[in-house]
């Protein structure tokens, strides 16, 4: 049930042009929210959600600091200082460990983990003026349980998790809440590079996907999006560090 | 308090909450019926839900003879929460065996005894939602918690086997285990409460028992891909 607990909020939902990011755009919108989108590209898809949702578009890409940055001050200077980050953003490539392109390596690291780290740094200003903050990492269970040939992005993941983890303790005391979700598999243009990867067709990859995940389907993306509008919700203040795992009972992808 | 007009409330989703009587219970059973919910809140003592009744978690015929009386009086219970308990410390030497068994038998024995009660129908109708509440201590343990921990532990591992046996069917399972809350379970000279001790703990407070409310009602309402699965709002207590 969409309670509009978000009114007064300024909301940043990074990789937001498609997917999971796009979902959790409309949701926190539908719950009253001022929501940024942002992508690393403008785009037409992009300018149509801030559009429908009564958002803004800030393009930045998060891997470089000091895009991250100024665009943290556009924000501030149209709408006001970000009172929620949702960091869904995710750079992915698949390929075997020996052989895997270094550049790609850093791509994935320097999207996922370290465009993370830059966006948290830049949105600690705002949140430490206003003494309140809400910070959600998308993170995922491949993160928590690694993957073969996905040496690079579980590694970026698993990367998230941890800084979740050490920003939960760090920032607590302040009022700002870390958290994050390790959602299972969901039904996003990603699962493309899957299927590309293991030579199926996206149709292919969403039955093998589901024969492993005891709730018969892989998830939706409004369902990630309900837990990150639950892990920001600023009457909540004990939940903290923790990472919910969202993946149908996948209990392979358990610790 | 007991409902008098069946027709009126015909379309609402039925809920069992244990333990509705004070604390966490009572926050849940309050959060769900604000969201529309009618709630049947089971206790020792009466409670202040849609239809109150008297219930002994640790004993099965009591536990299926509530569970009868309010599908009988509300219709099909799409959501049930076992958050039925009681606290208390003791160091191992001291845990008689009669403590034991019924730290046991309340908590383990309440989840277990609620869920043969309304499971079966859930499966039927391929539609439904437990959640077994359990603790921070049972992830993290605690000096003279050995009973305690012990039980709720055993819920956690309860709450996994029975989400995996349940998802084909359609019928989710999940717990929060929540850290020191505030709740009359917390004497006034807890060390839970003690300043020193919540110096310790990321948030700086104790949780609220509004926000194990909210973990709960978002399992049951909202989390539809989730199941098997432990939201822990401990105020960082296990990170």
């Amino acid at each position: 049930m969409a309670t509009a607990n978000y009114e007064n909020k300024v909301v940043l939902v990074t990789g937001a042009a498609q997917g999971m990011g796009k979902v959790i755009a409309e949701t926190f919108a539908a719950r009253g929210a001022t929501v940024v989108v942002n992508d690393r590209t403008d785009s037409v898809a992009l300018r149509e959600l801030a559009g429908t949702i009564g958002g803004h578009t800030a393009v930045a890409d998060v891997s470089n600091r000091d895009e991250v940055i100024k665009m943290f001050k556009e924000i501030e200077g149209s709408v006001g200082s970000v009172d929620v980050l949702i960091s869904n953003h995710a750079y992915m490539s698949m390929g075997a460990f020996v052989g895997y392109d270094h550049e790609d390596w850093w791509k994935v690291v320097n999207t996922n983990l370290s465009g993370t780290f830059w966006l948290i740094q830049s949105a600690l200003d705002g949140m430490r003026k206003k003494k309140a903050g809400r910070i959600v990492v998308i993170c995922s269970g491949w993160g928590v349980i690694g993957w073969p040939e996905a040496t690079a992005y579980s590694a970026s993941k698993a990367g998230l998790i941890s800084l979740v983890k050490t920003l939960g303790r760090e920032l607590g005391p302040e009022n700002i809440v870390v958290n994050g979700i390790a959602p299972g598999v969901v039904d996003t243009p990603q699962l493309q590079v899957d299927a590309d990867a293991a030579k199926v067709s996206l149709a292919q990859i969403h039955s093998l996907y589901a024969e492993d995940i005891p709730l018969g389907r892989i998830g939706l993306p409004i369902e990630i999006a309900h837990t990150a509008a639950l892990l920001a919700d600023f009457r909540i203040r004990s939940l903290v560090g923790q990472i919910v795992q969202v993946n149908g009972a996948e209990i392979r992808g358990r610790v | 308090m007991t409902r008098t007009n069946h027709q009126d409330n015909s379309a609402k989703n039925v809920g069992i909450v244990t333990g509705a009587a004070s604390g966490i219970g009572a926050a849940i059973a309050t959060e769900l019926r604000s969201r529309g919910w009618l709630i049947a809140g089971f206790d020792l003592s009466p409670a202040t839900s849609d239809f109150d009744v008297i219930v002994d978690m640790s004993d099965m015929a009591s536990v299926l003879a509530g569970v009868a009386k309010v599908v009988d009086a509300l219709g099909p219970i799409n959501a049930v929460v076992s958050a039925a308990g009681y606290y208390e410390m003791f160091p191992i030497a001291s845990i008689y065996k009669e403590q034991w068994d019924r730290m046991l038998a309340v908590h383990l024995g309440g989840a277990f005894n609620l869920a043969q009660a309304v499971i079966p129908e859930m499966i039927v109708r391929r539609e439904g939602s437990f959640i077994g509440i359990t603790s921070e201590l049972a992830m993290g343990g605690g000096g003279e918690d050995v009973h305690y921990a012990s039980a709720k532990g055993a819920i956690i591992g309860f709450i996994r086997s029975l989400a995996v046996e349940l998802a084909p069917h359609r019928v989710r399972v999940n717990g929060v285990a929540p850290g020191p809350t505030d709740t009359p379970l917390l004497t006034a000279d807890s060390p839970w409460r003690a300043p020193q001790y919540l110096a310790t703990l990321p948030s700086r407070s104790l949780a609220k028992p509004e926000d194990i409310a909210l973990v709960v009602a978002h399992l049951i309402e909202e989390a539809t891909f989730t199941t098997g699965e432990i939201i822990s709002p401990n105020s960082g207590a296990v990170i």
